[in-house]
């Protein structure tokens, strides 16, 4: 036996050590590939927490009794979801198969270049039976409306399917109201006739930031106001901005529920389903989780669903809220995760996706009266996706922009600056921001 | 080099095994501390594709009129949390010291004091808004009942309350961590010596200010260091509770931060806000030593 020395014994052993340490990942990097299914035994679906994600926790398991992929669904609250999201995609991390996605997140991640694209990768098509502003939402750069400088001249291609077809629309008592509001002006006479001692007329969503943007958006679209122009100038300051955040904050604030500055989704559906207000802005999900549960709610079956009422101009815009599912592009199992999403939007699985408290987005599912009687929000969602609601502007910045416009909002709310002076404010920040960012102002 | 050599003696066999033993906890604050420490600062002078942009970020940071209503937020937040903790923990510790003689109530009490600090912040958050939320919280209704108000209050709306409501939250929790502190002190404080002083006719008031102050004061220091730090990091209630809203009336130092990196992500920015915090604090916490001296004179 050839004697060898202490040096060489130490080399071999540490060449040794590095191949048994590298077989593993040669082995993992010989049979990976981005779009392999034969080897897919599991996929990981990052969702939100809450209404959104219960219809899809629920049936997943059914996919997994079919295909025998097991899904895991990891849940975290709105926020965490969206930074676990951006510091993955930062790392092209590869943890997660599937991610439910906010609709206003899709700029952030188009920009990024985070997701796959499902037409181009998987073939995915339009189908008539689903409104066209559902794909366009999941569709990056956007399909219309002003396009980031950054993003301008990209090819478009579909990187989302909406699996919550979320519109915010309007809620009232019908069994106190004979007629449904059809403009703001009309919502107003009816926070007038109906408020009195402990039942407000009207509640205002008025917590700083995300609350307050979302709940004032519609009004500021339906009045002629807007964040943006066509080509990204500023334009919270005008003469229309200023009177729908007037309109809000101090004539309909008259006969709202006091604390509207504080005011979340979940104390505006405890309020209306405790019978101690009229009417509000709404989402799908408040209907199903509070406002028409059974056992939960003293107004089930006594509210009315309808679009947004009309502004001054005749116009009443809807905001989506969708929620997307999209296959990060670090997923080393595209192929399946497309395959479950296609599974998914399949009609008789929508449907019992539906039947499990889902949101559907197909327009024959939204108008089937057996699926309407214990949804009676259908009608009013599928006459909501059929105008073109507005979607929140599409842009990467949208997480800062909102956060400076639900804080003004906040402000004007509360009293602590008026409506002019608080979107004054907000416009100017919101310049400062853009410019730094590389967009026009 | 002779003289030079003889200089640099050999370490002994004891003083080679300290150092040794010291390696671990060093290589532990390298890797926790110095690295991240570094990293943030490179970051504080690059832009978001890594190109140094100098002090670029810093003057975005100290321009931008948020951070200013942060400071003042936290600055009013700091100067009613740790005064009245100080006065309420020390007000107890008192009193339990010098009252409460039986070993069994002194170990119920002490249990009592740990439970609001093993709380987790995000309840406590929850638990803050069922008492001053608008229309369902309990505050309201016990006030409303007793006849004290005849109006709901909107603790959480109004910019003076909602900064009270806030820090009214941070003094139930912290307030007994002072008191375990105070109160441990006031355990080393020489019996003969308070005896000497009845003797010689010392009411209450004498007994403190000449013998317990003298030996709380390092704790006092300790106190403030302690809870300064906390201040800075305060984020879950105040999230839950307000949002730091109305406005930014309560969007604190930490609130703030958050926002600029995990809503505008803007980490550069975020890097050159930590840095100057960091600065700031290390100033005063320098300031507050040579106020409060740590030894006992």
């Amino acid at each position: 036996m050839q004697r060898i020395s202490r040096r060489e014994f130490v080399k071999r052993t540490a060449f040794a050590g590095a191949m048994l340490t590298s077989i593993p990942a040669l082995i993992e990097a010989c049979t990976s590939g981005s779009n392999t299914t034969s080897k897919t035994t599991k996929l990981t679906i990052a969702a939100v927490q809450g209404a959104e994600d219960g219809p899809l926790k629920k049936v997943a398991p059914m996919y997994q009794s079919q295909t025998g992929i097991t899904m895991e669904v990891v849940e975290f609250p709105y926020d965490q979801l969206f930074e676990k999201l951006v510091t993955t995609f930062q790392a092209n991390g590869s943890s997660y198969d599937l991610c439910m996605m906010d609709d206003p997140w899709m700029p952030k991640f188009g920009t990024m270049g985070a997701l796959q694209p499902l037409d181009s990768n998987f073939g995915f098509t339009r189908d008539s039976d689903i409104p066209s502003i559902v794909y366009d939402v999941g569709t990056w750069p956007p399909p219309h409306g002003p396009v980031p400088p950054s993003e301008q001249g990209k090819s478009k291609h579909l990187y989302g399917i909406t699996i919550v077809g979320n519109v915010e629309m309007f809620m009232y008592r019908k069994d106190l109201a004979s007629t449904a509001p059809a403009s703001w002006n009309d919502v107003l006479a009816n926070a007038q006739k109906f408020n009195k001692s402990n039942f407000y007329g009207y509640v205002i969503r008025g917590k700083a930031t995300n609350p307050a943007s979302s709940d004032s958006l519609p009004i500021l679209w339906s009045f002629g106001g807007d964040i943006f122009d066509s080509s990204w100038k500023v334009v919270l300051d005008s003469t229309a901005s200023i009177d729908a955040i007037t309109f809000l904050t101090q004539t309909l604030k008259k006969y709202a529920e006091p604390g509207a500055e504080n005011t979340d989704a979940a104390d505006r559906d405890r309020l209306i389903a405790i019978g101690q207000a009229f009417q509000s802005t709404t989402w799908p999900a408040e209907v199903t989780g509070v406002v028409e549960a059974a056992g939960v709610s003293q107004v089930a079956g006594k509210m009315a669903y309808i679009p947004i009422p009309q502004g001054p101009g005749g116009k009443g815009l809807g905001m989506m809220g969708n929620w997307l599912l999209g296959i990060p592009k670090g997923s080393q199992n595209g192929q399946a995760a497309a395959d479950f999403i296609k599974w998914l939007i399949k009609t008789e699985n929508m449907k019992t996706y539906v039947q499990n408290g889902g949101i559907p987005t197909r327009t024959s599912l939204l108008n089937d009266p057996t699926l309407g009687q214990s949804n009676p929000y259908f009608p009013a969602l599928a006459q909501s996706l059929a105008a073109q609601p507005n979607w929140r502007p599409r842009t990467d910045q949208w997480n800062a922009v909102e956060t400076i416009y639900g804080t003004a909002v906040n402000q004007a709310v509360a009293g602590l600056k008026t409506p002019k002076d608080a979107l004054t404010a907000a416009a100017e920040q919101i310049r400062t921001a853009m410019k730094q960012a590389g967009y026009p102002s | 080099m002779k003289g030079a050599r003889a200089g640099r003696r050999r370490l002994s066999r004891d003083e080679r095994l300290a150092y040794m033993l010291l390696l671990p906890a060093l290589g532990a604050v390298f890797v926790i501390v110095t690295i991240p420490f570094v990293l943030v600062i490179i970051q504080s002078i690059s832009a978001e594709d890594g190109t140094l942009v100098g002090f670029r970020n810093y003057s975005r940071a100290l321009a931008n009129p948020l951070l200013y209503d942060a400071i003042r937020a936290t600055g009013v937040y700091s100067l009613i949390v740790l005064p009245t903790e100080i006065l309420l923990g020390l007000t107890f510790a008192l009193l339990v010291h010098r009252t409460v003689r039986p070993q069994g109530l002194r170990a119920a009490i002490y249990v009592l004091a740990i439970l609001p600090l093993v709380v987790p912040p995000v309840a406590i958050g929850v638990v803050g808004r069922l008492v001053y939320a608008p229309s369902y919280g309990v505050l309201n209704v016990i006030l409303e009942r007793i006849g004290f108000v005849h109006h709901e209050v909107n603790w959480l709306g109004d910019p003076t309350l909602a900064m009270l409501a806030v820090a009214s939250v941070d003094i139930w929790q912290w307030t007994p961590f002072v008191y375990l502190v105070l109160f441990s002190g006031l355990q080393t404080v020489p019996r003969e010596s308070v005896e000497a002083a009845q003797i010689d006719g010392a009411d209450w008031w004498a007994q403190f200010r000449y013998i317990d102050l003298f030996y709380l004061r390092p704790l006092f220091l300790l106190i403030v260091f302690f809870r300064l730090a906390d201040v800075l990091r305060v984020f879950d209630h105040v999230f839950i509770l307000t949002g730091g809203g109305p406005g930014t009336t309560t969007q604190l130092l930490s609130l703030y931060m958050y926002r600029v990196e995990f809503k505008y992500f803007d980490s550069g920015q975020a890097a050159a806000l930590a840095v100057l915090v960091l600065v700031s604090f290390s100033i005063l916490y320098r300031l507050i030593s040579r106020a409060l001296p740590l030894e006992r004179t």
